[in-house]
C-alpha cells in the first residue's frame, strides 16, 4: 500500500497496482507520472489524481458520453507507450473543466489508458476542436 | 537560436536520426517534411501550448465543479 496527501480528498491510500503510470506525464505536466483514477459508484465523471502532486486532479469522463461521434486515431507511439496488444483493455478520457454554465472537454487532448498494463498517456489530436458543452441544456455546442 | 537558410528540397539535419525537409514555399507558407523515429512525438506548438494550457486550467478544478458535474451526469 502506499499513501499519499491530496489537497481535496485527504490523504489517500492505495495498493500499487491501482496506480497509473504515464511515461511521458500530461501535456504541462511532464514530471508528474503517477496517477489514480478515483470512481464514483452515482456518476460517469470520475477525478485523475496525481500521486506525487498534492494539488493536481483533473476531472475526467468517457467523451462518448458527450458526443457519441467523437473518434480519433492512436498512432503506431501511442500503442507502444501504453502496450496495447488487444483494444478491449483499451479507456478512453477526456479532461473537462467549467467557465460559467460550459462544460469544457478537451477532446483535442484525450487520454488512453491501457486496464491491463495500467499505463496510459495523452494524445494530441489535430482535428476537433475544444467541445463545450451547455450543461443547463445539455447540449453540445461547437 | 541557430537560423539556418535553406531552399525549397533542401534539408536540416538533427543529430544522426532527425531530418527536416523543406518541401513547399508557397506565399507565407512553407511545407516541412519530417524523418525521425516513431518514437519521438512530434506537434505543431500552437496545439501542443493550446492541451498545455487547458490542462493547466482544468488542474485547479474543485470540489465544488465535481459536484456540479455529478448530477448532470448522473449514471442512470
Amino acid at each position: 500500500m502506499i499513501t499519499f496527501p491530496t489537497t481535496r480528498f485527504g490523504s489517500l491510500q492505495v495498493r500499487e497496482e491501482q496506480i497509473i503510470h504515464f511515461p511521458n506525464g500530461l501535456f504541462g505536466f511532464p514530471d508528474l507520472k503517477r496517477y489514480i483514477l478515483l470512481d464514483h459508484k452515482d456518476t460517469e465523471i470520475k477525478w485523475l489524481q496525481a500521486v506525487d502532486d498534492a494539488d493536481v486532479a483533473f476531472i475526467v469522463i468517457n467523451p462518448f458520453l458527450i458526443n457519441p461521434s467523437y473518434q480519433f486515431d492512436i498512432p503506431d507511439a501511442g500503442k507502444e507507450l501504453i502496450g496495447l496488444e488487444d483494444i478491449n483493455d483499451l479507456a478512453v478520457l477526456v479532461i473537462v473543466r467549467v467557465e460559467n454554465n460550459t462544460l469544457l472537454a478537451n477532446f483535442h487532448g484525450p487520454i488512453i489508458l491501457n486496464s491491463a498494463t495500467r499505463l496510459g498517456a495523452q494524445l494530441v489530436v489535430e482535428s476537433p476542436s475544444v467541445y463545450a458543452y451547455n450543461i443547463e441544456t445539455s447540449s453540445l455546442q461547437k | 537560436m541557430l537560423v539556418l537558410t535553406r531552399k525549397s528540397g533542401e534539408s536540416i539535419r538533427i543529430g544522426d536520426d532527425i531530418i527536416i525537409r523543406v518541401v513547399e514555399i508557397k506565399g507565407n507558407q512553407v511545407r516541412l517534411g519530417i524523418e525521425a523515429s516513431k518514437q519521438l512525438r512530434i506537434y505543431r506548438e500552437e496545439l501542443y501550448e493550446k492541451i498545455s494550457k487547458e490542462n493547466r486550467l482544468s488542474a485547479m478544478a474543485g470540489l465544488d465543479t465535481f459536484g456540479r458535474l455529478k448530477e448532470v451526469f448522473r449514471k442512470p
